[in-house]
């Protein structure tokens, strides 16, 4: 009962949250330089034209009832707006380009889950093991490499070694291939759409252009959650209670089991903030393959300045993160019983 | 400090100071790179466009001709002085902002607890914006000069700094010295300011040098996606982009020389970093050199001890149940002095042997050989452990496993710290049973019921939900005795089976040991620092001093008439 009250008061704070950052970045975008009537209009529309274009758009209120507009827009016929520069309902291309980043997202954290993970576990004990001492060698270096590339460029990196030198990866042309076509859409990841339709052809083509993207997300953004757990992991496996554990004898996975446990709360509070990062960090990353994600239809709309966009892009992303991060507190009070919940949660 | 830095310089492995010296190098590039380049760093020269690396041209030039080896030599002053300057900015603002909501959150009134609540509410608004959008759409407003992608960057790092700060505030602004500081006249605020914030820098300095590393990486990733440093000026994410499109088609260097100086300068930055962590930062323990000091151990001196000492009491008449002989422990490899020393004893059934000495004479390490659960660079050079006739020191994990509380029980000091923090009482002896035989869990949980009641929890049911940091020393020494106690060991080794306790509870958890191990005719090895406990629950005493056994007696004997003068030391602490 506290709990689902907790759960309440806590999406009862986001709504006033959500509110004040979409008004902020509806203000800020206002700012951005450049005439949406006249870059839209053209240099030659006349003065008149440019007046119109205003009053339809509402650009000659003041803010905060333009603010009021589009709100009630979201909530009468969930309209977020209309792009200036290609004229589509952001609506619609939100639902066209979140499932990409959740696609790209989702399966970079998978690599991590499977790749990662285990490596931070096998390499956190103590040992003279021939082979942990390999991997513990192996992920030393991993460590210093993933803190110091910056994702784009490890992106051009993969492209100008498997594409370019090797020519056995596609190069930056998106999800699919030139010639290729998306197939009907029913969830927007190309990978499950593809299944759906039972063409297994461009299953694989889509996942061997979603490969490089994926690993270089994985790769770059999964050494905090890497490090982490490996720290949490020494600790947990040097702790007292490990030695007093098997003191009494437990069997050796009853220990490392409880280790993991301590090791991941952690770790899963550092994933939620991961996460967060992807969304908006993975800009770069799709930036560089040219995938048509959230992230660069931002980065489009900021350098052209397209006012809705960016305030839709803002809003998802703040709701997302927040949505984040209760989960992870949720899942963090539900694995330590140390945790008070509804206490002092700042 | 100074001390810690020259300590820390002189055990730096090998490559960190390699890359010490490059982060220096950048450091002087910032300074004089744009001086020392040998071509003109933005005039373009259509003639030479995109020539591979050669002799003239080490680098390469880029799509305008320009040489890139001048470049990259001109970018750290571009790039390293925006992280640098926004990094210091976002702490000489969100450092003061943080010392003000920690202090106002630490007071008692309704009003400025609601005022700092709805602050870090704000900054988390700032935080939940994308960090890279925002910057962008922040320089992208502002239009991209210099300083203003250096407050931008400023503005999205410094709500870390308020949150590290606050929350330092919060721990230490209770710790006495900030009291004495109010005690003695300062106002809030100047306590605040003069007193707690000057504690709170090595935090702050750790948190810079990882920001640095951040704010770098970001301006590059800003300058990439062309909402940064905008061309001609030299900056390497835009390098790179430039370089990006003749990368994909096998014209590598214009992107891959500035790519990797950009790995190379947030590598250096992220190892300085924790190079400045060690220096400041007192719990991080160096390996290697100074593991001794970690372990708090004294070292064996060898000469020592010439007295001929009464050791025929270490033996034991009856057969003996643990019989430990000549054991010499060492710190690994190339550890020659050892850290105990020959060091022999045993015991018979039901009998009692206390092992008293300061702290750091190596008794808990030689308890752990007896266990078998010396921590890793540890380890046994030579010597014996017998139980019974099976040759503990000969057998691995899993052949001990199955004789551990069955046979060999321990209990460690502070029990509530070896209860696993996030299992409660009922499966943590539902585990145990169920680790050393087939059982079901509800009979597991019947047995753990009976368990509590034997050894004097009053309502034990209900206290089989609870997590170890819901009970009070007593309760969780009292499980750990059930735990030790439930298959009648044979032995039962404790070390300072009461640490941390109040006196009348010790008392009652001894007595209680005392009285089971009675009834059970369990031998005890207890490893105590109190004589007390010593004199009053065991039948023998031995005295140890710098990983030796320097005495041994009956205990009235040794109490009545000791010989060793570190023996004498030790009781006279105790009368004065």
């Amino acid at each position: 009962m506290r709990i689902i009250l907790y759960i309440g008061r806590r999406i009862l704070f986001l709504i006033p949250q959500v509110l004040l950052i979409s008004f902020i970045t509806f203000a800020l975008v206002r700012l951005l330089p450049g005439n949406p009537a006249r870059m839209s209009l053209g240099p030659l529309a006349p003065e008149s034209a440019i007046e119109a274009y205003n009053v339809k758009m509402h650009y000659n209120l003041p803010i905060p009832e333009q603010y009021w507009i589009w709100l009630k827009g979201i909530f009468t016929d969930f309209d977020l707006g209309e792009s200036w520069v290609n004229g589509s309902m952001v609506i619609d291309d939100m639902i066209q380009r979140i499932p990409v980043t959740l696609e790209v997202m989702i399966l970079a954290l998978i690599l991590v889950a499977i790749v990662l993970v285990p490596l931070a576990i096998i390499t956190a004990a103590k040992t003279k093991n021939k082979i942990v001492v390999f991997f513990q060698n192996i992920t030393f270096g991993y460590g210093m490499l993933a803190g110091a590339l910056p994702d784009f460029l490890l992106g051009l990196l993969m492209i100008f070694i498997f594409f370019t030198n090797f020519g056995i990866m596609p190069g930056p042309e998106g999800r699919l291939g030139i010639l290729e076509f998306e197939p009907p859409f029913v969830t927007g990841s190309i990978l499950l759409d593809s299944i759906f339709d039972g063409d297994w052809e461009l299953f694989w083509s889509g996942a061997w252009h979603l490969a490089m993207p994926v690993f270089t997300l994985a790769f770059v953004y999964g050494a905090p959650i890497f490090k982490m757990l490996r720290s949490q992991m020494e600790g947990a496996l040097q702790a007292e209670y490990t030695t007093y554990g098997e003191a009494i004898g437990l069997r050796s996975r009853t220990i490392f089991i409880r280790a993991a446990r301590v090791a991941s709360g952690p770790t899963l509070v550092i994933t939620g903030v991961v996460v967060m990062f992807l969304l908006g960090g993975a800009v770069l990353v799709e930036t560089v393959f040219n995938l048509s994600g959230l992230g660069q239809y931002a980065v489009q709309a900021i350098v052209t300045a397209d006012y809705a966009p960016i305030v839709a892009f803002v809003s998802f992303a703040a709701i997302f993160t927040m949505l984040v991060y209760l989960a992870v507190d949720l899942a963090h009070f539900a694995m330590d019983p140390r945790i008070k919940i509804g206490g002092s949660d700042t | 400090m100074w001390l810690r830095l020259k300590v820390t310089l002189r055990d730096l492995p090998k490559w960190q100071i390699a890359v010490l010296v490059m982060w220096v190098g950048f450091i002087f590039l910032t300074i004089f790179g744009p001086m020392i380049a040998p071509y003109s760093t933005i005039e373009a020269d259509p003639t030479s466009r995109l020539l591979p690396p050669s002799g003239d041209h080490w680098f390469g030039t880029d799509e305008n001709g320009i040489d890139i080896f001048s470049r990259v030599l001109a970018c750290p002053r571009t790039d390293i002085v925006i992280a640098v300057a926004a990094t210091f900015l976002s702490v000489f603002l969100g450092s003061p902002l943080g010392v003000v909501v920690g202090l106002y959150e630490s007071r008692k009134g309704a009003i400025s607890t609601a005022g700092a609540d709805i602050f870090m509410r704000l900054l988390e608004v700032i935080q939940s914006f994308p960090v890279f959008v925002f910057a962008m759409v922040l320089v992208a407003i502002f239009s991209g000069s210099l300083v203003n992608i250096i407050i931008a960057i400023a503005f999205v790092n410094m709500p870390v700094f308020v949150r590290l700060v606050r929350s330092e505030v919060l721990s230490l602004v209770q710790r006495p010295f900030a009291e004495a500081a109010r005690a003695v006249g300062n106002t809030e605020m100047r306590t605040g300011f003069k007193h707690i914030l000057p504690n709170a820098t090595p935090t702050v300095v750790v948190q810079v040098s990882v920001t640095v590393g951040f704010a770098i990486l970001l301006t590059a990733g800003l300058s990439f996606v062309g909402a940064g440093v905008k061309p001609p000026t030299p900056e390497l994410g835009a390098m790179i982009a430039s370089g990006s499109k003749y990368l994909i088609i096998g014209q590598w260097w214009p992107a891959l020389f500035p790519g990797v100086t950009l790995g190379l300068i947030v590598f250096s930055f992220g190892i300085v970093g924790e190079i400045v962590n060690k220096v400041l930062d007192p719990r991080v323990v160096r390996d290697g050199s100074d593991r001794r000091r970690v372990l708090s151990v004294q070292k064996t001196s060898g000469k020592e001890s010439s007295v001929d000492m009464p050791m025929k009491v270490m033996t034991t008449n009856k057969s003996p149940i643990l019989e430990v002989k000549n054991v010499c422990v060492s710190a690994g490899e190339g550890d020659d002095q050892g850290i105990l020393n020959d060091v022999s004893f045993s015991i018979g059934p039901g009998e009692s042997l206390a092992i008293v000495g300061e702290s750091g004479a190596g008794k808990t390490i030689l308890l752990k050989s007896v266990l078998k659960l010396l921590p890793f660079p540890l380890e046994i050079n030579s010597g014996s452990v017998h139980f019974e006739s099976s040759d503990l020191l000969a057998m691995d994990r899993n052949q001990i496993r199955p004789m551990r509380i069955r046979q060999i029980s321990a209990i460690l000091p502070n029990a509530k710290s070896q209860l696993h923090p996030l299992v409660n009482v009922g499966d943590m002896i539902v585990g145990a049973l169920q680790a050393h035989e087939k059982i079901k869990k509800k009979q597991a949980q019947k047995r753990a019921v009976e368990l509590l009641t034997m050894v004097g929890i009053t309502d034990p049911e209900s206290r089989l939900a609870a997590y170890p940091h819901e009970l009070s020393g007593g309760m969780a020494q009292r499980i750990c005795l059930a735990i030790s106690l439930m298959y009648q060991p044979k032995i039962l080794v404790a070390d300072e089976p009461t640490a941390g306790l109040d006196v009348t509870i010790q008392r009652q958890v001894l007595d209680l040991t005392k009285d089971l191990a009675k009834e059970f005719n369990t031998a005890r090895l207890i490893i105590t620092g109190d004589l007390g406990i010593a004199a009053h629950y065991c039948d023998r005493v031995a005295v140890m001093q710098a990983g030796k056994i320097v005495e041994a007696n009956y205990t009235d004997k040794l109490f009545k008439n000791p010989v060793h003068p570190h023996t004498k030391q030790l009781l006279g602490s105790v009368q004065s």
